[in-house]
C-alpha cells in the first residue's frame, strides 16, 4: 500500500506520516512553501515550491499531478483551512468526496463527528481513499524514512488567486488546546464586568479560557477563537471547570473528553450537574471569590 | 451584477435527542436554514445592496426542504429569487453530488458573476461544497473570506486562515465561502416575510440520480465518560474547601 501525505505545518509531518505507516509500506510526503522540511519521516518527500504572490492553494494543480503519478492508495491531508481547498479539488479530479476532520480509521472505515459531535459516524470512501485529519486529533507518533528530497515541478492553475497582502493573526493568549487545565464561563456571567472573577481565576490556576457561543457572538465578550463547542473548539484537558454553564449537548461536545470535569451553577437543575465530576451550586459572585482564596 | 447564495437545509440541531440505543432523534427538529448559511446569505444580501446587484438563492436536498415558511424566511432577507432542487434522491448527498447538484440547478439561472457559499454545514461541516461546486464549474474559490467587495468585476477578499489573514484578488466570477464573521444575520421585520410571499421561487425535482463516494455505516452518539456527579451546595460547610480540593487533586 502506498501513502500520500500533504501537511502545512511542520508538527502535521511526523504524526500524519506515522499515522500513515501503520496502513502503507510506502509513505509519500508534500510539502508546500516554506514550511521547514521535515527529516526522515517519509520514503520520499516532494516540496512544492510556492511562487511570489501564489497562496497555498493553488498548489492544487501540482498535487493532482503528483496525485496521478504516484498513485497512492490513500491519501492523508492535514486539515488546515487551505488545505481544505486543495482537498476538495483532489476530491474532485478523483470524482468523489474527500473524507473530513476523521478521528479514527481502521480497516478503511473512518468515523468523523456529525452535528459538531452531537453524533458520530462511521463512513467508508467506496472511491478514491482521500481524508483530511487535525493534527490536535493525532497522537504522538514516530515516522520512520529517509532524508530524499525531490522538488515538484509547477503545475500553474488556470485561474489563480492574486496575492494581496498577508498579516500574522495575533491570537487572544493560551493555546487552549495544550493548557492542562480550562476554564470556561457561559451564560451565567450577567454582565461584562464580572469576567474580572473568571480572568482572576485563569491566572490563580494558570489555566486557559474559553467561553460558550452566546458570550462570542451573542454578547461579543470574548474572541471567537475561544469559543468551545459545535463548530468550535474541542478539547480533552486534564481538568475542566465550567462555569455558569448550563450544560447544553451543543457545548458539551467541545468538553466531555476531560479527564476531570468540574461545574459552577446557581441552578441545582441545571444539566451540567448529571455530567460532571463535581459540581457547586452556587452564584458566581459568591462563589468565585471565596474559591480564588481558598486556592 | 447577479449574486448567487447557495444554503443547506437541515435538522435544528438545537432539537435533535439522543435516542435510548444512541442514534439521533431528529422527530422534534424543524427543517432550518444551517446556521452558517445565514451568514453567507446576509453577506450576500449586503454585497448585493452595495453593488446594486440582485440576489437569488439555491437549494438543493430531499423533498421535504420546499416548505413554505422556510422558503419565505430565506426571501425576507433580502434574497430576490429563490431556485431550489427538493427530491428525495437529493438526500444526504456528499460533497460531489451536490455540485453537481447545485450546477444542474444554476443552468436554470441565465447568469451570475459571483456564489457565495457558508462556511460550512452544521451537519456535515465539511468545507467542501464550496470547492467541490467551483471545481465543476471551472471556476476560482476564495475560502475562509471575511470581508469581501467587487469593483470592476474583480474580487477582493479578506480570508481569515488559522495564523494569518491574507487578502487575495481574483476576476469574477467566481466562487467564495464566507465566514459567520462575514455579516451577522439580520431578523427579518413582519414587513419583509409579507412581502417575501410575493416574491418568484422555483422548485422543481431532480434532474439526475445521485450516488454518494461516501458509505455511511453507522451514526450514533459518542459514548460519555463515567462522571462521579458528586454535587456540593454552596450552604454547606467547607463547601468551596471541598470544590478548591477536588480541582487541585484534579490537577
Amino acid at each position: 500500500m502506498k501513502a500520500l501525505v500533504i501537511i502545512k505545518g511542520r508538527e502535521a509531518a511526523a504524526k500524519l506520516c506515522s499515522a500513515a505507516r501503520k496502513n502503507a509500506d510506502e509513505v509519500v510526503l508534500v510539502v508546500i512553501g516554506d514550511t521547514p522540511l521535515p527529516g526522515a519521516v517519509a520514503d520520499k518527500t516532494l516540496h512544492i515550491a510556492l511562487p511570489t504572490g501564489s497562496v497555498y492553494d493553488d498548489a492544487a494543480d501540482t498535487i493532482k499531478a503528483i496525485y496521478d503519478a504516484e498513485t497512492p492508495d490513500f491519501v492523508y491531508l492535514e486539515a488546515t483551512r487551505s488545505l481544505k481547498v486543495i482537498t476538495g479539488k483532489l476530491a474532485a479530479h478523483a470524482n468523489t468526496s474527500a473524507i473530513v476532520d476523521v478521528l479514527e480509521l481502521a480497516d478503511d472505515v473512518a468515523s468523523n463527528r456529525y452535528f459538531g459531535g452531537i453524533g458520530q459516524r462511521s463512513l467508508k470512501a467506496t472511491g478514491a481513499k482521500i481524508y483530511t485529519i487535525s493534527v490536535s486529533d493525532l497522537p504522538d507518533g514516530a515516522a520512520s524514512g529517509t532524508d530524499l528530497v525531490e522538488e515538484a515541478s509547477w503545475v500553474a492553475p488556470e485561474k489563480p488567486l492574486e496575492l494581496v497582502e498577508t498579516r500574522p493573526i495575533e491570537k487572544s493568549g493560551t493555546d487552549l488546546f495544550k493548557a492542562e487545565t480550562v476554564i470556561s464561563v457561559g451564560r451565567g456571567f450577567a454582565e461584562e464586568a464580572q469576567l474580572e472573577l473568571a480572568y482572576a481565576l485563569r491566572d490563580k490556576l494558570g489555566a486557559g479560557l474559553g467561553c460558550t457561543r452566546p458570550l462570542t457572538e451573542g454578547v461579543d465578550w470574548l474572541p471567537r477563537d475561544i469559543y468551545i463547542g459545535v463548530t468550535g473548539l474541542q478539547l480533552a484537558p486534564t481538568t475542566y471547570i465550567a462555569i455558569g454553564i448550563s450544560g447544553q449537548m451543543q457545548h458539551m461536545v467541545g468538553c466531555n473528553r476531560a479527564t476531570t470535569l468540574l461545574a459552577i451553577n446557581k441552578d441545582k437543575n441545571a444539566p451540567i450537574f448529571k455530567q460532571c465530576d463535581v459540581g457547586l451550586i452556587g452564584d458566581i459572585k459568591e462563589v468565585l471569590p471565596a474559591l480564588i482564596e481558598a486556592l | 451584477m447577479k449574486i448567487v447564495v447557495s444554503f443547506k437545509v437541515v435538522p435544528d440541531d438545537q432539537d435533535i435527542q439522543i435516542a435510548g440505543d444512541g442514534s439521533l432523534d431528529y422527530s422534534k427538529a424543524h427543517q432550518v436554514v444551517s446556521s452558517y448559511d445565514l451568514n453567507a446569505i446576509e453577506a450576500a444580501a449586503q454585497l448585493a445592496a452595495s453593488n446594486d446587484a440582485s440576489l437569488v438563492g439555491m437549494s438543493v436536498g430531499k423533498a421535504a426542504i420546499d416548505d413554505s415558511k422556510l422558503k419565505k424566511n430565506v426571501l425576507a432577507r433580502g434574497v430576490d429569487e429563490l431556485f431550489m432542487t427538493a427530491d428525495d434522491a437529493c438526500a444526504d448527498m456528499d460533497a460531489y453530488s451536490t455540485a453537481s447538484a447545485l450546477a444542474s440547478l444554476l443552468t436554470k439561472i441565465d447568469s451570475y458573476d459571483l456564489i457565495i457559499c457558508g462556511d460550512g454545514s452544521a451537519d456535515n461541516y465539511a468545507q467542501q461544497v464550496d470547492v467541490q461546486l467551483a471545481a465543476k464549474l471551472d471556476l476560482p474559490v476564495v475560502s475562509s473570506v471575511t470581508r469581501l467587495s467587487v469593483e470592476n468585476g474583480v474580487l477582493k477578499a479578506e480570508r481569515t486562515l488559522e495564523d494569518v489573514v491574507e487578502v487575495v484578488r481574483v476576476a469574477l466570477p467566481a466562487v467564495v465561502s464566507v465566514t459567520p464573521d462575514a455579516a451577522l444575520p439580520r431578523i427579518p421585520g413582519m414587513k419583509d416575510i409579507v412581502s417575501a410571499g410575493k416574491k418568484p421561487s422555483d422548485v422543481s425535482a431532480a434532474v439526475a440520480a445521485y450516488t454518494s463516494g461516501i458509505e455511511v455505516l453507522d451514526c450514533r452518539a459518542p459514548k460519555q465518560a463515567e462522571r462521579r456527579g458528586e454535587i456540593i451546595d454552596l450552604s454547606e460547610d467547607g463547601a468551596v474547601a471541598r470544590f478548591a480540593a477536588a480541582i487541585k487533586a484534579a490537577q
